[in-house]
């Protein structure tokens, strides 16, 4: 990691002064521009635009493939039904929202915690990170199998835990059977593996911060609590926030974990939006209302991008 | 910068070593799991270390399920999926991300069209996919899954390369440009070799992302084709968990994320913000 921080900008600043000067002129750096880029967006088109059209006309057709029934054109019904009338699909965006909020809040607090101890470290800093950074990059598969086995509530060694630090009085819970604590569990789990992903991005974003402005706070007298909440955070700002709509999106997208852990879960109290989606259209097979929940889903997601990219179109410029 | 007292000195430490213990503490389980004996797994209280390292659960899990498709067939699925992903992103994706760069093309809303495709959720992508795929006769095969993979990585590489060719001076390729060589002179024998360091961190991103895939393994595969992410939870389905050898194939699932963990220390922000935030 650099002394110096980014928030990237759309256009590269180099741009500016425009594309390497050559002869020949403006219509044929157009065009050698679009030879580099057509085999990328042919392909992009051919494999995301091409299906996603082919899915907006599932939006409007109800395609049942466990009964023989032909495809047959129903209009908005879809639509209307996932909206007015699924309750399911409501309870389903309710899980996801109280994972992204809680899990976003809770991952945020820790990882900037840990960034603040990290950023004192010297020389052992760059190992450490290194080895909280594992859980990012192994597969959410795999990690939920990890969690399957610690919550396990005959032989799981959470439960082993408890009950030793308790000496016997309580011997834990069905983390994944008991639907009060079901959720609980996804969060966790959740929690355990991107904490550490807010931690890097807040730690870049420390270590960016000029050491200048600390010292002259403390020569002015300020406590480092107030440092910390006057002056490291409000330059922090940008990069939390980018952190933040990344992860939203990502668990807004919830599903390997959920899969692996609880299954959606005892009841449904698990069921994130994806794994409703998935139960839909790859086990109740009602393709035209899968394809109607997968365009909701889109939009929402749409939604999220957009103020992404505008954060990183306007944070230009370095913090 | 302010001296830590010795008090806090030690309070950093002791959150520090609890934070690695509560990092690390499911992988080092997964992974000593993996050498356990049946009766060490389902007992009570739990055994933490193993009596013997044995690499039986290893053996077993690479030939297992039995029907001779096991751990050996995953990996290999796995490997030929995530380099035939990343080599054809990295192919095309380098191409668009210096036409970006240099050229603009399309401008703004063109690169930002590319980026929000990578935000796709899966579960919508892959309805359609597999409805084509199934008219196509593609279903359970590898290059299905290379397509699917693709539409995320390919966004990924896209983007995080035109940051690093964003970075490069201009410079350099006016004057092999006034030297007489080519556009496509000046990307190949120019820019490329000085972006080698971002190429080969994007590469290693896109590899280990497609690695870690499941949605796509899990829908559009039947039997011929099965990743290791698909093979996990096939065999925790059952009402007899064999912990042992799910660890065994879990960990050699993870060994790749592990060492890039390790290795691309640098370029972990960027990587995992597609380069929005640069550290």
């Amino acid at each position: 990691m650099g002394d110096r921080l980014v928030v990237s900008e759309t256009a590269g600043t180099a741009q500016e002064s425009g594309v390497p000067h050559v002869p020949g002129g403006r219509l044929r750096r157009r065009g050698v521009g679009i030879l580099f880029v057509l085999p990328a967006a042919l392909t992009l088109l051919a494999i995301t635009i091409f299906p996603l059209i082919y899915e907006l006309r599932l939006v409007f057709m109800s395609w049942e493939l466990t009964t023989n029934a032909a495809p047959e054109f129903v209009g908005l019904q879809n639509l209307i039904t996932v909206l007015f009338k699924d309750e399911r699909f409501w309870t389903s965006m309710r899980v996801t929202a109280t994972l992204i909020v809680l899990g976003v809040a809770i991952q945020l607090t820790l990882g900037t915690g840990l960034a603040l101890l990290l950023n004192r470290l010297g020389r052992w800093r760059t190992g450490l990170v290194s080895l909280f950074l594992i859980p990012v990059m192994i597969a959410p598969v795999v990690a939920g199998f990890q969690f399957r086995m610690i919550y396990h509530d005959q032989f799981g060694p959470l439960n082993y835990l408890i009950e030793q630090v308790t000496f016997g009085r309580w011997h834990g819970l069905a983390w994944i059977a008991n639907p009060k604590v079901a959720l609980f569990s996804i969060l966790m789990t959740d929690v355990w593996q991107w904490t550490p992903f807010l931690m890097l991005i807040v730690l870049a974003g420390l270590q960016s911060v000029p050491q200048e402005l600390h010292e002259a706070a403390e020569v002015d007298g300020a406590s480092p609590w107030q440092t910390f909440w006057r002056i490291t955070l409000p330059l922090l700002l940008p990069v939390i926030i980018i952190g933040i709509l990344i992860r939203a999106m990502d668990s807004f997208k919830l599903f390997d974990i959920i899969y692996l852990v609880t299954g959606g879960g005892p009841g449904n109290v698990t069921e994130t939006i994806s794994f409703y989606t998935y139960l839909q259209g790859f086990k109740f097979f009602s393709l035209g209302y899968t394809a109607a929940m997968a365009f909701i889903q889109l939009i929402v997601i749409t939604v999220i991008a957009q103020v992404f990219l505008r954060f990183q179109k306007r944070g230009r410029g370095e913090i | 910068m302010r001296r830590m007292s010795s008090f806090q000195k030690i309070l950093t430490v002791v959150v520090l070593v609890a934070a690695l213990i509560f990092f690390m503490f499911p992988v080092v389980w997964m992974f000593l799991t993996s050498f356990k004996t049946e009766a060490e797994y389902f007992s009570y209280p739990p055994v933490f270390i193993p009596e013997d390292f044995s690499f039986r659960n290893y053996f077993n899990a690479m030939a297992f399920p039995p029907d001779g498709r096991g751990g050996l067939q995953g990996l290999r699925d796995s490997l030929i999926i995530a380099s035939a992903t990343t080599v054809v992103s990295v192919l095309i994706g380098s191409l668009a991300a210096y036409g970006l760069s240099r050229f603009r093309t399309g401008g703004e809303n063109f690169s930002f069209w590319i980026l929000s495709t990578r935000m796709f959720p899966p579960v919508a992508a892959a309805l359609p996919l597999f409805l084509i795929f199934k008219e196509i006769k593609l279903l359970d095969s590898h290059l299905a899954l290379i397509i699917a993979n693709t539409v995320f990585s390919l966004p990924f590489v896209i983007w995080l390369l035109k940051g690093f060719f964003d970075e490069l001076p201009l410079e350099l390729e006016e004057a092999a440009l006034i030297d007489g060589c080519s556009y496509w002179g000046a990307f190949a024998r120019v820019s490329l070799p000085l972006v080698t360091p971002g190429l080969v961190a994007t590469a290693l991103f896109s590899f280990i992302f497609a690695w870690n895939e499941f949605m796509f393994a899990l829908l559009l595969t039947r039997r011929n084709v099965r990743t290791l992410t698909i093979i996990v939870p096939s065999l925790v389905g059952g009402h007899e968990i064999l912990w042992g050898e799910i660890a065994a194939i879990g960990t050699v699932a993870i060994i790749p994320g592990i060492l890039l963990a390790l290795l691309l220390q640098r370029y972990l922000v960027r990587g995992l913000t597609m380069g929005a935030v640069k550290g």
